[in-house]
């Protein structure tokens, strides 16, 4: 119901664009959107719809392309599923003929869509899909949320360049998260040109890591890099005590959570991690929230507010290439996207690296005793380490 | 690998078989009175960790280690015994005792059907984080020849040691002994000769799950209080029991060490990768029970002597 309504909208609005607009010859510019707008994963697509839906109203508000032609949304429900999400940009692609793409929501179906966009050559900017791998499909694809693999980079870089170590060791869970961290951290640290000694992985729900410790004992890294969550990280801290070893640890954004000082109190003493960079909130953000708020009754999750941005640059970038040429080519369209130069969104500053990547920064901890202590916020561009702040 | 670190592999691995052993004896004693698994002892263990914490909290305070602390311990273990056995005995009345007369098969899934219960409870009750149970002593490790010892590691294998020792002294020698010995052979005699099988069984259940409370505080110690603890070292310390030979005390123990050392020595001296530390394990447990199906120290017999 809801989606053919859309799409009648969507058919209204197209028809009255082309007669107001008719007169010059000019096609009605439209964007897709694709995510799960029903089933269990609705509402982080409903979220991210309506981030996409307020840019578009506020930037038709403000006169539209060149003052003149109004953009139309048209959003397609993927269900969370890839299936449904390449019948989605079939659809969009040829049928809706649109200018780019907001979405897909998911990183699964991220992956298909994202095949698709690039053979197609249209622009895609997804709010929340962060697999590392996403954006390596081609050159079309971009994303305003950080990719898994950039912590990973800094955490590699940083051990090596600002921590001084040259050998390394890991202790790793058999989980997409740790080992994509292990993998991503282990690449930026020998890039840079340390070793990393020895690499021991356990099962999710392990309790015991003796064995795992006691190997990494013998093998003398000089830091070991546990990329877990709480429960394990201090269950291997305290093992690691009692086994006294007095190698340095350093960690992942799993240890940002303040539960890991309840479970591994002291033992936690002298761990640096690599963790959500601290940022003010800035008044863009709180106008944003305030009139999503207003206008669909909820507040606007993470993966929302990186789409708010992601539609307001590739609106700013139709209308760049509108004004400039004169029509909507994907290709141009796709450029000017890839051009953005410190775009000053609600979720701060966006720039895009080659890739396709958010520029997106992560910050580095200190825990003294039990508080953790911000050193700075770092991001590695193009393979160099940058701290920004 | 050097000779320290051989034996610290070894240190480990024996700690934890002493844990397995620990929880394998309420295992193999409730399946050699009753031939039943009782798959609900993992989570009775689970509650009476809980159960410990809270107390041990309660009673502790902020206090600094010291006596009180340990007495703060002890009280909280015998309370926790106490809260066990009842929850056993309660187990049994409700989800075993009217199934005693159905199938084999209709109690084993009684007991998954309470161990799922007792699980999802705790989680809903206390949450699905793991709780930290703070060391009633100092558990600052100390070095003997290379290899790194705790007093935890200590405490653990000699409790699994007395506790083997006291159960195997209480079956053999004493009259309440002998009654779960008569009611192991043969309940309807048993009951003919005069004894309260009721009584006999309600008693297994609740030194069982007494047990399985000690098991539960010392494993808490190093492993934290959560809600699934009992799931994975439950599903252990019954393939412990089964490979020494279920139903025998000492294969219990046998069967707990020999894990604990496998899953160790697996990783450590085989070189295979640490990810399938248990895979290996278990591998050469199915091995062991090809060759011996009666387990280690079972007896290759039908009937239980």
């Amino acid at each position: 119901m809801k989606k053919s309504l859309l799409i009648t909208m969507a058919l209204v609005a197209l028809i009255s664009v082309s007669v107001f607009a008719g007169g010059s010859g000019e096609t009605s510019p439209k964007i897709g959107f694709i995510g799960p707008m029903t089933g269990d994963n609705a509402n982080y697509g409903i979220l991210c719809n309506n981030s996409v839906i307020l840019a578009v109203e506020q930037f038709n508000a403000k006169g539209g392309i060149d003052g003149k032609l109004k953009v139309t949304l048209v959003t397609e429900d993927s269900e969370g599923v890839p299936e449904k999400g390449l019948s989605a940009i079939e659809k969009l692609s040829s049928s809706d003929k649109i200018s780019g793409l907001v979405g897909p929501v998911f990183t699964g179906v991220a992956f298909a869509v994202g095949e698709r966009v690039q053979n197609e050559g249209i622009v895609m900017l997804s709010p929340s899909a962060t697999h590392a791998d996403i954006t390596a499909i081609g050159d079309y694809v971009f994303r305003t949320v950080v990719s898994d693999g950039l912590q990973g980079e800094v955490a590699g870089h940083y051990f090596y360049e600002k921590l001084g170590y040259r050998t390394i060791g890991v202790l790793y869970a058999k989980n997409d998260y740790s080992q994509g961290l292990f993998e991503g951290m282990t690449a930026a640290f020998e890039e840079a040109g340390g070793k990393m000694t020895i690499s021991e992985a356990f099962q999710v729900g392990d309790k015991d890591f003796k064995t795992q410790l006691t190997k990494i004992r013998s093998a003398n890294p000089e830091a070991i890099y546990i990329p877990n969550y709480t429960a394990e990280m201090a269950q291997i801290l305290e093992q690691a005590a009692q086994l006294g070893i007095t190698i340095p640890f350093v960690s992942c954004d799993g240890f940002s959570n303040p539960d890991i000082y309840n479970l591994a109190g002291d033992f936690t003493d002298g761990v640096v991690y690599v963790g959500p960079a601290q940022v003010a909130e800035s008044q863009a953000y709180a106008t944003f929230k305030s009139d999503y708020e207003k206008k669909f009754g909820v507040s606007p999750d993470s993966f929302a507010t990186n789409a708010f941005d992601g539609a307001n640059i590739l609106l700013a970038a139709m209308d760049k290439v509108y004004k400039a040429t004169g029509k909507f080519d994907r290709k141009a369209i796709r450029d000017a996207v890839a051009a953005t130069n410190n775009y000053q969104g609600v979720t701060g500053t966006v720039n895009f690296a080659e890739n396709g990547d958010l520029v997106a920064y992560q910050g580095l901890y200190r825990v003294n005793g039990t508080t953790p202590e911000y050193i700075g916020t770092f991001t590695v561009v193009d393979g160099v380490l940058t701290q920004v702040i | 690998m050097g000779i320290a670190e051989f034996f610290q592999h070894l240190m480990n691995g024996l700690t934890l078989g002493g844990i397995y052993a620990l929880i394998a004896l309420g295992y193999t004693m409730v399946y050699g009175i009753l031939k039943f698994i009782n798959f609900a002892h993992g989570d009775v263990l689970m509650v009476g960790s809980y159960a410990g914490l809270f107390i041990y909290n309660a009673l502790r305070g902020d206090s600094p280690l010291g006596p009180w602390v340990l007495i703060a311990f002890f009280l909280a273990m015998l309370a926790s015994m106490a809260i066990s056995a009842v929850l056993g005995m309660s187990i049994e009345r409700v989800a075993y005792k009217p199934l005693r007369k159905a199938t084999r098969l209709a109690p084993l899934l009684s007991a998954i059907g309470v161990s799922f219960i007792l699980s999802n409870s705790a989680a809903w009750a206390f949450g699905t984080n793991s709780k930290k149970f703070h060391y009633p002593f100092d558990n600052t490790p100390f070095t003997f020849k290379g290899v790194v010892i705790t007093p935890h590691q200590i405490l653990i294998l000699s409790v699994s040691v007395v506790m083997m020792i006291i159960l195997k002294l209480f079956i053999d020698r004493t009259r309440m002994g002998k009654a779960m010995r008569a009611t192991s052979l043969d309940q309807q005699t048993a009951m003919l000769m005069g004894i309260n099988v009721d009584r006999v069984i309600s008693l297994t259940f609740a030194i069982g799950s007494a047990l399985a409370a000690v098991g539960g505080i010392l494993i808490a110690l190093d492993f934290k209080v959560y809600a699934t603890m009992g799931t994975m070292t439950g599903l252990k310390a019954f393939v412990a029991a089964v490979v020494g030979g279920i139903g025998n005390i000492t294969g219990a123990m046998v069967g707990g060490i020999l894990l604990g050392i496998l899953e160790t020595f697996g990783v450590a001296v085989f070189g295979i990768p640490s990810g399938l530390k248990d895979t290996i394990a278990f591998g050469v447990l199915i091995i062991i029970l090809l060759v011996k199906p009666a387990g280690l120290l079972g007896k290759d017999e039908k009937e239980k002597v």
